[in-house]
């Protein structure tokens, strides 16, 4: 049909690749768009640096004293004293005053207060003259709530440490899906997915909304006719599509090689402590209980994350199956973009029409959180095959990891998407013929019928 | 050459044309005359293959109009632009690809035309750096740029400034001379009448009329007659007994007089002669033709008498 047409012979495509090429080079040569693709993703790792820092802020290093009248932890609390964190003890009561203003107790940083009663109300006070960064809270909780049990222990049992630890472990009840018994499909991997899906959707709202403005722009420049002597309105309007497809690969391919490597360093080289389990040095945990306490521990989830990013996503599988979601999608939304541009009277009719496909881009938004949260819910199934909610939820899916079985279903949502926007893009082309060469007319819909009709 | 046959085209419900039918002979400077709103950059779109016919043909040297024809036309549109932030080279390039001609082809041809109007020093300037004459000229080799076998100007006239007017004329004339068609579509009668060989009078989207414009003008003549002589006005009027009616007369010189006189019968050259040269002393008979813009509202009187 509408592609036949196009590619029936090598004149058509040869207008639609020059056209192509220069709506390439249009943006090639903005100063603004060279400038973006540097700073788009450098401005999204300054955040992400900001988000990791935000957590580091505040003292790195700590003398703690612990003010422990009773004896109770023997002037004992870890194996292995680590370089963060040093702890004194102190047996006798110190009083909040005297702590924050006398000389002697200036050295350290923060006091905690083990009273008598901790055993039975297991309530422990520190303060800090000064926030401890979110690692050291975390550590300081840590080694002061195992230094307790192992007291209880001692006290309330006749069991050794390792033995009640191991009794201590709650029952871990792991939901799995009945067709997915290895738990290949992860929920924390999906999220990866639904912020790929949620970064297509981003490059398609800025590069969708610039084929519409470029056709209003020929029609204000008064070009159209110009170029509509030379190649075919399909022609043209295939050129558009395809020259702002070529820019909008060239940003994506940066920020996600920028992002990466940006991570890469993170991870590595500024960040190899914090994102690593160095913070837990010093503590002697089984590996469960190291589990255990990642469960319950933020940073351990970070970094869970950061091992995720890093070590667990199939990428060679991932990115080609970005790319083919990423073009489908882009194929079914510019018609849409195409169709506003053409049947605009003016440039704020354009703004005003693309609210509709902002709608859209809301819903395949919930659909990839729909996705992540219920994945095989009917809604879910629906979002598969719907072809502007489909490249989203396929992401979610795939990064997720999906049986053969099902990755079959995602092509055929995909075969679909593409065959949706063959159909769109036909009447977008009979619009496009219509609407390029009207200007300044008002819009309405009883005009847009008209135009689908000759 | 190329013919038009039967060409009709609608608008939703308004008819743009209504079974147009003529030739364009080859090698002319063919004027497509009318109106605003007759239909002639309809006709002018369909030619350039923009707009598809509901009904009727083109051919060109014989055979049905295609793309490849198209391609080897040369298109000035009415609605005119160019893209405003590209360089002048690279708009002429890019526009002379689109009609087929290689990167380095369409460079060197544009840098020629550049030269040829002297502005080559514009190559590498941005289109919204230049004046709108500047960019009218830039527009105008756009369209010449790929060496057309047929140039088709919708209204070149218009909107253009008097110098680069003069330039598009003295081109026309050099695209007549080496033999190529120019299709001149204008509303603008004084125009027709210096550059068209042959015009097509289109009105509501008919054709009423297609003639040379010479024969055009001779067939609706009013039979008056310029004329310059030495003598008394009262032999004059004596001389022209009751054949002849004067319109107007003034002295132009010493003793030396220009009238226009019409006919009230089927006189001719030769009794305009015979009747003043043994009273006067003639410098000048000259039968007075009307202008294009003359006989553009009598045909279209006519027609519009003739539909009632």
């Amino acid at each position: 049909m509408y592609l036949l047409k196009l590619f029936k012979n090598t004149t058509n495509m040869k207008n639609s690749l020059i056209i192509a090429r220069r709506e390439f080079m249009e943006r090639w040569n903005n100063r603004s768009f060279r400038f973006m693709l540097f700073l788009g993703p450098l401005l999204l790792l300054a955040v992400i640096y900001l988000l990791i820092i935000s957590g580091n802020q505040g003292k790195s290093n700590l003398n703690v004293l612990i003010v422990d009248p009773t004896g109770l932890f023997e002037e004992k609390i870890v194996s292995h004293p680590s370089e963060s964190i040093t702890y004194y003890f102190y047996q006798d009561y110190v009083e909040l005053e005297a702590f924050r203003d006398e000389k002697k107790f200036r050295t350290y940083d923060a006091m905690i207060e083990i009273n008598e009663k901790v055993l039975i109300n297991k309530k422990v006070f520190l303060f800090y003259r000064e926030t401890p960064n979110v690692q050291l809270k975390m550590k300081l909780k840590f080694e002061v709530e195992r230094r307790v049990e192992e007291v209880m222990i001692e006290q309330f049992t006749n069991l050794g440490i390792e033995d009640f630890r191991k009794i201590k472990q709650p029952l871990n009840v792991d939901f799995r899906d009945v067709n997915d018994p290895l738990n290949q499909s992860e929920n924390e991997i999906a999220w990866v997915g639904y912020s790929l899906g949620y970064l297509m959707i981003f490059f398609l709202g800025i590069f969708g909304t610039n084929i519409t403005r470029s056709i209003n722009r020929e029609k204000a420049n008064r070009v159209s006719e110009v170029i509509l002597a030379s190649a075919k309105a399909h022609e043209l309007m295939f050129g558009k599509i395809l020259g702002i497809l070529w820019a909008s690969l060239l940003q994506l391919f940066f920020w996600i090689f920028i992002i990466a490597l940006g991570l890469w360093v993170f991870e590595y080289f500024i960040f190899s402590e914090t994102l690593g389990l160095g913070h837990l040095e010093g503590v002697q945990v089984s590996d469960q209980g190291l589990s255990q306490f990642g469960q319950s521990n933020p940073m351990m989830n970070y970094n869970t994350q950061m091992d995720l990013f890093f070590h667990r996503i199939n990428y060679a599988f991932l990115i080609p199956n970005f790319m083919l979601f990423f073009l489908g999608t882009y194929w079914v939304y510019s018609s849409f973009f195409t169709v506003i541009g053409a049947m605009s009277g003016d440039e704020s009719d354009g703004q005003q029409f693309v609210i509709p496909i902002w709608i859209l881009f809301g819903v395949s938004i919930f659909a990839g959180y729909n996705a992540v949260q219920y994945p095989d819910a009917a809604l879910t199934q629906f979002f598969t095959f719907f072809p502007w909610t489909a490249g989203m939820v396929a992401m979610v899916k795939i990064t997720a990891g999906v049986t053969v079985v099902s990755y079959l279903f995602l092509l055929l949502s995909w075969l679909i998407m593409v065959l949706v926007g063959a159909v769109l893009l036909y009447f977008a082309g009979r619009i496009f013929k219509n609407g390029i060469l009207s200007f300044g007319h008002k819009l309405t819909f009883k005009l847009l019928l008209k135009w689908l009709k000759i | 050459m190329i013919e038009i046959h039967d060409i009709t085209k609608v608008f939703q419900e308004k008819i743009a044309l209504e079974k147009v039918t003529f030739d364009i002979p080859k090698g002319m400077v063919f004027g497509i005359i009318g109106p605003n709103g007759a239909g002639k950059t309809t006709l002018i779109r369909i030619l350039n293959q923009i707009l598809i016919p509901n009904d009727g043909f083109v051919k060109y040297n014989g055979t049905l109009l295609n793309e490849a024809h198209v391609r080897s036309f040369g298109y000035l549109p009415e609605e005119r632009g160019l893209y405003r932030e590209m360089r002048v080279m690279d708009q002429l390039v890019f526009l002379g690809e689109l009609r087929g001609l290689s990167r380095k082809e369409a460079g060197d041809k544009a840098m020629k035309w550049l030269q040829k109007f002297e502005v080559q020093d514009w190559a590498k300037k941005r289109i919204d750096s230049l004046s709108k004459g500047m960019a009218q000229k830039i527009q105008f080799i756009s369209s010449v740029l790929h060496d057309p076998e047929v140039i088709i100007l919708d209204e070149p006239l218009s909107g253009f400034d008097p110098l680069n007017i003069n330039l598009i004329l003295n081109e026309i004339e050099a695209f007549k001379n080496a033999g190529k068609s120019v299709i001149f579509s204008t509303h603008n009668m004084d125009s027709v009448d210096s550059i068209c060989d042959e015009v097509a009078l289109i009105h509501a989207g008919k054709l009423i009329a297609k003639d040379r414009v010479a024969n055009l003008r001779s067939q609706h003549k009013n039979g008056d007659f310029k004329i310059r002589f030495r003598g008394n006005v009262i032999a004059f009027a004596n001389a022209l007994w009751t054949s002849f009616e004067i319109i107007e007369s003034k002295e132009i010189g010493d003793d030396l007089r220009e009238a226009v006189i019409r006919r009230r019968g089927n006189e001719t050259f030769n009794d305009v002669y015979n009747q003043l040269s043994s009273a006067l002393e003639l410098t000048l008979i000259e039968e007075k033709l009307p202008g294009m813009q003359d006989v553009f509202v009598k045909v279209i009187q006519e027609h519009n008498q003739h539909e009632e």
